[in-house]
């Protein structure tokens, strides 16, 4: 049976994002906009659905002068990839057969 | 009559909504194919990295302590005087001023950290703070302290080298900690300190030049 693919992660950009922030500790709006290749301002939409989700926390500070934005996955954003990488894993076992 | 002027006005609050509208439409919809080959390669992304620079730390620290045991080392020899062993306080100055300038030069980069990273970070934190209880204690009772100080820091080097996947710095580390054990023997407390200087260059300041070309060679 197909199980229900989490919407929150079914856009490309999101995906992208959550799947960085899984393998490593934290990393901050400009090494995800360099790692994703997408405009800042569609960058901070997907990271704020995000945030709202409680799939990633981001924490605002200052590095030097310049404002800097930090983002690091919750339980509950690691729950929910792998509830997503399940998920897809019954699609591509379904094809397979 | 009145000239009337016909103008749209867009409320900014609708603005930021159409533009978040628009926005959330270049965001693609991904197949399930696409969803698996995405996640690899972004997972793949941030593993590839071996930081530029690596190696930096053990040059700063490696460096400053072979100096300061020569400016000890010089300063006894000349005078004769142990009040010159006071100059050991400024190995941890020198090298946290140093320590703390390249973490700055790297604030400019775009921020990462890896679990890695912040396992390494806690050895050389919680390696660091014992180093230094132990030469204060040192001030009060007489301990082998310069054996204690080779064995702590190969055991950093070494962890970082397990840590890393980085075999020269095991074997280096490794070699820093069996080497410590000839700072027990019976001899002048200016040929150890020459011994001690010797181990460091071993240690660290070698593995230290061959990490950076490394990260060097891979990042090019």
């Amino acid at each position: 049976m197909f199980k229900e693919l989490d919407p929150l992660l079914l856009s490309e950009l999101r995906l992208a994002v959550m799947s960085i922030l899984i393998s490593v500790e934290e990393a901050d709006f400009v090494y995800l906009k360099e790692k994703t290749n997408a405009t800042a301002g569609n960058l901070s939409v997907q990271i704020d659905k995000l945030q709202q989700a409680g799939y990633i926390d981001v924490r605002k500070t200052f590095k030097g002068k310049r404002p800097q934005t930090i983002c690091k996955v919750t339980f509950k954003g690691i729950h929910a990839f792998e509830k997503y990488i399940e998920a897809l894993k019954s699609y591509i076992n379904i094809q397979n057969h | 009559m009145h000239n009337q002027i016909d103008f749209i006005y867009i409320n900014p609050y609708y603005y930021t909504q159409i533009q978040h509208i628009m926005e959330e439409m270049q965001d693609r919809q991904l197949n399930e194919k696409e969803s698996l080959e995405l996640i690899s390669r972004m997972i793949r992304n941030t593993q590839e990295r071996m930081e530029e620079g690596s190696g930096t730390m053990f040059l700063i620290w490696g460096y400053t302590t072979v100096i300061v045991t020569m400016a000890v080392w010089v300063m006894i020899m000349r005078t004769g005087d142990y009040v010159w062993q006071w100059l050991w306080f400024l190995l941890p100055v020198c090298a946290g001023i140093m320590t703390m300038i390249h973490y700055k030069k790297q604030g400019k980069k775009p921020h990462v950290s890896t679990y890695v990273d912040k396992v390494i970070n806690y050895i050389w934190v919680v390696l660091g703070i014992t180093g230094f209880l132990l030469s204060v204690v040192s001030i009060l009772y007489r301990l082998p302290l310069l054996f204690i100080i080779v064995l702590i820091m190969g055991i950093g080097t070494t962890l970082t080298g397990l840590v890393i996947n980085f075999r020269p710095l095991v074997i280096a580390g490794v070699l820093g900690m069996i080497l410590s054990t000839v700072l027990i023997l019976r001899m002048p407390y200016t040929m150890m300190l020459q011994i001690f200087s010797l181990i460091f260059l071993i240690m660290m300041v070698i593995p230290g030049h061959y990490l950076n070309y490394k990260s060097r060679k891979r990042n090019v």
